[in-house]
C-alpha cells in the first residue's frame, strides 16, 4: 500500500469524514403532505432532496469521490399516516427494499443518461397508464437529481484544479463508463445514493464480471498498469467503509456490502479473470470488513485461486465466503431458475442466492427455529408415550406450522416503493413498474435456524430412550423441565455420548436430514405466496443462534429451555451450520461429511458450513495450500456453502478485557463480518467459546 | 485381530506431513522425555484430561480392524488431497504389531510413520516396511545425556536409523530443540555428523521448543519438572547443518 492509500485507510478510519457530517436530517414531511404526493413521489423526492442536501466533498489525496455528509433518512409520513398505512400489514425489518441485489452493468454500459431515455421512451408509449407514469416520473425525477449532484462535484472539482476528476464527472455516471476508473466512480456514487434513499444491504453483485471489461480494455490500451489499477481498485474498497456506522443492521458492520467473485458465464465456462484475483489481493491488503466477499467455485476451481483466497482468510476478516457452483446452479434450477439465470447468481447480504437485476426476493424473512419443533415434539411426545417415529412426525407438523405462519405474514407484505434503485433492475424503466411491484424471481427465502442442536437432540433421544433404553422418558422430561438442575450426570451423557453432528455418524446425520427434508417438505407444499413466488428453505441461523435461546423483542419464535442434547436454558445454538457448541467432532473433514448429506437440490436459500481454524494453522504457504485442498473437498463432497474463520482464542480474550487495543480486530459474525470490539458481549462470547473449542 | 489403544486422531493435521493427512496418536511411548508435549501419550493406559473445554477420556481400544475402516472412510479425500495417514504418538513402535495390521487394511494410502526410533528391530522393520515416509526423531547423541533425559539409551535408536538408511526409504530427521538440552552446538553437531551421509535423508528439520507444553500435564493429571530453564533463548543453530551439506528447516 502506497503512502496516499495508507492515508486514505487512516483517515477513514479515524472517521475524519464524519466531521463533515451535518447536525440534522432534512426535513421534507412538509412538503410531501402540501402537494399530497403519492408514495412512490414521495420516495423520489427523498432521493432528490438528500442529493441536493449533500455537500461536496473533494479530499486532496482522493481520485474517486463522493463522501455522505447527510446523517441520516428523513420519514416521508407523518408517523399517523403510516401506522395507518401499514395496520395489519407485514414490514421486512425496517420497511425499505434491501438486501437485493441491482445489475450494475446497466449503469456502467447506459449511463443514466441512457437509462433516463429508455424512461422517457416508455412514459410516451404509456402515456395512459397512470401508475406506470408516476413511478416512471418518480425514476427520472432521481436521476435527475444524482446527475445535479455529480454536476455539483464536477464544479467544485473544476475550482479546486482538480482536473482529471472534473472531466470524469463530466462523462459518468451520465455516460457509459469508458474506462476502469470512470466506471469505479460511476458505481461509487450510484450505489451509494441507494443507501441515501433509505434501501440498505446494498450489493455490489459481480464485480469481476462487470468490471473487468474495463479494466481488461485500459491494460491493453497501455492506459493502466496493474500496480495503478490495484491502487485505484484500493481507493474504492476504502471509500465503501466510510459510511458504514450509518448503515443499518442487527449489529454494526452487517450492512450488506458484498460483492461476488469466480464462477460461471451465462455460457457455463469459468468466469474467473485477472480482476478476480485482484480483488482477493487488494482485500488481503487493505484488511478492511467492506466490501464482504464471496467467491464461487467448483470442484474444479484451480488450486492456486484457492491458495490466493486462504490467504485472505489467514487475515482473519472471516472471508470470502466459498459457494459451490456444482450445487447451487442445479438448486436454483430445481426451484424455478432459468439456468442463465441460475448461472448468473450472486450472495446477498449474508449468504442468499440471488440474481442480480432480475430478484425482488425477500430472502432474510425469518427462520424456522428447528430447536423449538424438536423440543416440543419431544416434551410433548415423551410425556405422552409416544414411539420415536410419532416424535418425528410431530417435529415435522410443528415446522410446517412454523412455515405457514412465516408465509401467512409475508402475504401481508407492504413493499414500498424504490424507483430509484429500479433504475438498475432489469425491465422496471422498459416495462413502467417499480421493483416493489415484482421483477422476474419474488420468492420468499427462510432461514433453517439451530438445525445441529435440534438434530443432536433427537439423536441423543432415539439412541438413549428408544434403542438402548438406558433413560426414560419420564426421567428426561423431568430434566429438561429442572433445566438439568440435579441431573448433570444425565447432562453429561447426553452432551458427551449421544451421536453428534459433524463426526459424519449416521445416526445424527440421518436425523439432520430427516429435519431439512421436513423444512423442504412445507415449502414445497406452500405452493406460490401472493406475489407469485415460491418459498426457498435454508441453512442460514442469521442472529437467531442468540435470539432462539436468549429472546428477543423482535422475535416471532419461541425461546427454547433446556434441550435433549444437554445443551441448558440460555446457552446459544449452532450458527449456521456448524456442529452444537461445545461437542468435540471428529474434525473438519468430518464435518463436511457430515453436512454434505443436505439435500441442497431442495434446500437453497443459502447458509454456510461454519468452520473455525487456528491461525497456527496458516503459518506457512504449505499449510496454505493445505486450507485451500480443504476448501477443493468442502466442493469435491458436494456441500453448497462454506466460511472458514482463523482465529486466536487468547487474542479474543484479550480483546474483550482490554478492546482500547484492539480496534482493528475483525471477525465473522453470522454472515458478515464486523469490528470485534463493537459487538454485544453475547455475540463477543459466542466467538470466543468457538475459537477455545478449537484450540484444544 | 489385534487391538490397540489410540489417544487422538486429528484430521486435517497440517503440520504431520505432505497434503491433507489424518494423524492417530497411539498412547504408550517407551521414553519418558522431560519436554514432552504429549504427556497424554506416555502411559499405555486410558486417562481422564480435564481442560478448559471439559472433560474427556485419552484412550481408547480400538481393532485394527474398526481403525482401518475408520480412517478409510475418507481414504479418496486423502488420496486425491495428496495426503494419507500418518501414525504418531505416543510411540507407534511401542505398538508396532497392531500399527502393521491397521496399515495392511488401509486402502492403499500413504503412510507415515512418526518415530522416536526406540523399539526391538524387529518391530521397526515391521512398521519400515510398511511406511512411504518416516519423520525420526533424534534428540541427543550423548548416551549418558539421553539416559538422563529421556529415561532410555539411544543405542537401539541409533541401530534402528542405521536399518532406515539401509532401506532406502525417504525420511526427515526432526530435532526437537529444548534450551540448553539438545539445543547445544555440541549436540546438533553429534546430530549433524550422525546423519550427513544417510542416503535417503531428505532434510532435517529443527522443532523449536514448546512452552505451552507444561500446562498439558496438569489437565491429564501429571507433574511437569523441566530440569532445565524454559525461558533461555534457543540455540537455533542452522549453519551446523548446512555446513555438514544437510537441508535444514526450521519447522
Amino acid at each position: 500500500m502506497n503512502e496516499r492509500l495508507t492515508l486514505l485507510k487512516h483517515r477513514m478510519k479515524a472517521g475524519e469524514h464524519w466531521t463533515l457530517r451535518q447536525a440534522q436530517p432534512i426535513d421534507l414531511l412538509p412538503e410531501c403532505e402540501n402537494e399530497g404526493l403519492s408514495f412512490p413521489r414521495r420516495v423520489a423526492r427523498l432521493v432528490h432532496k438528500q442529493c441536493e442536501a449533500e455537500g461536496v466533498v473533494i479530499a486532496p489525496e482522493e481520485k474517486i469521490v463522493f463522501t455522505r455528509t447527510v446523517p441520516g433518512v428523513p420519514p416521508i409520513y407523518s408517523p399517523k399516516d403510516w401506522s395507518s398505512m401499514t395496520a395489519g400489514r407485514t414490514l421486512h425489518e425496517l420497511g425499505p427494499v434491501s438486501n437485493i441485489c441491482a445489475d450494475w452493468e446497466l449503469l456502467l454500459s447506459q449511463g443514466l443518461l441512457g437509462r433516463r431515455k429508455v424512461a422517457v421512451t416508455t412514459r410516451a408509449r404509456m402515456a395512459d397508464d397512470s401508475c406506470a407514469i408516476d413511478f416512471l416520473d418518480s425514476a427520472i425525477e432521481t436521476i435527475d437529481a444524482v446527475l445535479g449532484l455529480a454536476a455539483r462535484y464536477e464544479k467544485q472539482a473544476g475550482l479546486l484544479g482538480k482536473q482529471d476528476i472534473a472531466s470524469i464527472l463530466e462523462s459518468v455516471p451520465a455516460h457509459p463508463a469508458r474506462n476502469f476508473r470512470e466506471a469505479l466512480q460511476s458505481l461509487r456514487l450510484c450505489q451509494a445514493v441507494v443507501w441515501l434513499g433509505g434501501n440498505y444491504h446494498v450489493g455490489l453483485g459481480r464485480f469481476d464480471q462487470y468490471m473487468w471489461p474495463f479494466l481488461r480494455s485500459d491494460l491493453e490500451a497501455g492506459l493502466l498498469t496493474i500496480p495503478d489499477a490495484e491502487e485505484l481498485l484500493a481507493e474504492f474498497f476504502i471509500a465503501l467503509n466510510k459510511d458504514s456506522d450509518l448503515y443499518p443492521g442487527v449489529q454494526q458492520g452487517d450492512n450488506g456490502q458484498t460483492l461476488s467473485l469466480g464462477g460461471v458465464k451465462p455460457d457455463g465456462s469459468s468466469a474467473v479473470n485477472d480482476l478476480t484475483r485482484m480483488v482477493l489481493r487488494v482485500s488481503a491488503d487493505l484488511e478492511l470488513i467492506d466490501p464482504k466477499i464471496n467467491l464461487r467455485i467448483s470442484s474444479q476451481t484451480d488450486l492456486e485461486l484457492l491458495c490466493l483466497a486462504s490467504e485472505l482468510t489467514r487475515k482473519g476478516l472471516g472471508f470470502p465466503q466459498y459457494s459451490n457452483d456444482d450445487v447451487v446452479i442445479p438448486g436454483l434450477v430445481a426451484h424455478g431458475y432459468d439456468l442463465e439465470d441460475a448461472r448468473d447468481y450472486v450472495v446477498a447480504a449474508c449468504w442468499e442466492f440471488i440474481i442480480p437485476g432480475r430478484g425482488m426476493e425477500i430472502v432474510n424473512f425469518g427462520a424456522v427455529s428447528f430447536p423449538a419443533a424438536v423440543d416440543q415434539a419431544i416434551r410433548e411426545g415423551l410425556a405422552g408415550g409416544m414411539e420415536f417415529d410419532g416424535i418425528l412426525s410431530r417435529t415435522a407438523e410443528n415446522i410446517r406450522t412454523q412455515v405457514n405462519d412465516l408465509g401467512n405474514a409475508y402475504s401481508r407484505l407492504l413493499l414500498p416503493p424504490a424507483p430509484y434503485y429500479s433504475v438498475f433492475m432489469r425491465g422496471c424503466l422498459e416495462e413502467g413498474h417499480d421493483l416493489s411491484q415484482g421483477l422476474k424471481y419474488n420468492n420468499l427465502g427462510i432461514h433453517g435456524a439451530g438445525s445441529a442442536n435440534a438434530a443432536d437432540a433427537l439423536a441423543a433421544v432415539k439412541q438413549f430412550v428408544f434403542d438402548e433404553h438406558t433413560l426414560s422418558a419420564d426421567e428426561l422430561v423431568a430434566a429438561l423441565q429442572a433445566n438439568f438442575n440435579g441431573f448433570e450426570p444425565l447432562r453429561q451423557k447426553l452432551a458427551e455420548y449421544g451421536p453428534k453432528i459433524g463426526c459424519n455418524d449416521d445416526r445424527a446425520d440421518a436425523l439432520l436430514c430427516t429435519l431439512f427434508d421436513a423444512f423442504a417438505a412445507a415449502c414445497e407444499d406452500y405452493g406460490r405466496t401472493p406475489w407469485g413466488g415460491i418459498v426457498r428453505p435454508g441453512t442460514g441461523s442469521a442472529m437467531y443462534y442468540i435470539w432462539l435461546a436468549r429472546g428477543h423483542k423482535g422475535m416471532r419464535e419461541p425461546v427454547v429451555g433446556a434441550t435433549a442434547e444437554g445443551r441448558v436454558r440460555g446457552e446459544p445454538f449452532s450458527a449456521n451450520l456448524a456442529p452444537s457448541p461445545g461437542v468435540r467432532v471428529r474434525g473438519p473433514i468430518s464435518t463436511l461429511q457430515s453436512f454434505s448429506k443436505i439435500d441442497y437440490l431442495r434446500i437453497c436459500n443459502g447458509g454456510p458450513i461454519t468452520m473455525e481454524l487456528s491461525d497456527s494453522v496458516f503459518r506457512d504457504p504449505e499449510s496454505i495450500r493445505k486450507v485451500a485442498m480443504l476448501v477443493r473437498i468442502f466442493a469435491q463432497l458436494g456441500c453448497q456453502q462454506l466460511q472458514l474463520n482463523s482465529l486466536n482464542a487468547e487474542t479474543l480474550l484479550d480483546a474483550k478485557a482490554h478492546p482500547e487495543k484492539y480496534k482493528n480486530l475483525i471477525v465473522r459474525v453470522w454472515g458478515w463480518s464486523g469490528y470485534f470490539c463493537e459487538l454485544a458481549p453475547e455475540y463477543q462470547d459466542h466467538i470466543i467459546a468457538r475459537s477455545l473449542y478449537q484450540l484444544e | 485381530m489385534t487391538s490397540g489403544i489410540v489417544f487422538d486422531i486429528k484430521e486435517f493435521a497440517v503440520h504431520d506431513g505432505p497434503g491433507v493427512r489424518t494423524t492417530v496418536f497411539l498412547k504408550g511411548c517407551p521414553l519418558a522425555c522431560m519436554w514432552c508435549h504429549n504427556p497424554e501419550g506416555q502411559s499405555i493406559q486410558p486417562q481422564v484430561i480435564r481442560s478448559l473445554s471439559g472433560e474427556r477420556v485419552a484412550g481408547r481400544e480400538f481393532s485394527a480392524k474398526d481403525l482401518a475402516s475408520l480412517l478409510n472412510e475418507q481414504a479418496t479425500i486423502l488420496r486425491t488431497n495428496d495426503g494419507g495417514i500418518t501414525f504418531s504418538g505416543g510411540e507407534p513402535l511401542f505398538q508396532a504389531e497392531f500399527v502393521a495390521e491397521v496399515i495392511d487394511h488401509l486402502d492403499g494410502l500413504h503412510v507415515l510413520l512418526d518415530t522416536c526410533g526406540y523399539g526391538p528391530q524387529q518391530d521397526f522393520l515391521l512398521l519400515l516396511a510398511r511406511s512411504n515416509l518416516i519423520f525420526f526423531d533424534l534428540k541427543l547423541i550423548d548416551a549418558e545425556a539421553h539416559r538422563h533425559y529421556t529415561g532410555c539409551d539411544n543405542d537401539l535408536i541409533l541401530n534402528n536409523l542405521q536399518l532406515l538408511s539401509d532401506s532406502g526409504k525417504p525420511f526427515i530427521i526432526r530435532v526437537p530443540l529444548v534450551p540448553g538440552v539438545t539445543d547445544t552446538d555440541e549436540n546438533l553437531a553429534g546430530i549433524a555428523n550422525t546423519v550427513a551421509k544417510l542416503p535417503g535423508l531428505i532434510e532435517v528439520d529443527l522443532l523449536p521448543y514448546n512452552r505451552a507444553a507444561g500446562s498439558k500435564y496438569e489437565y491429564a493429571g501429571m507433574k511437569f519438572m523441566p530440569e532445565y530453564d524454559e525461558a533461555r533463548p534457543l540455540n537455533i543453530n542452522m549453519q551446523i547443518f548446512e555446513r555438514a551439506g544437510l537441508k535444514v528447516k526450521l519447522a
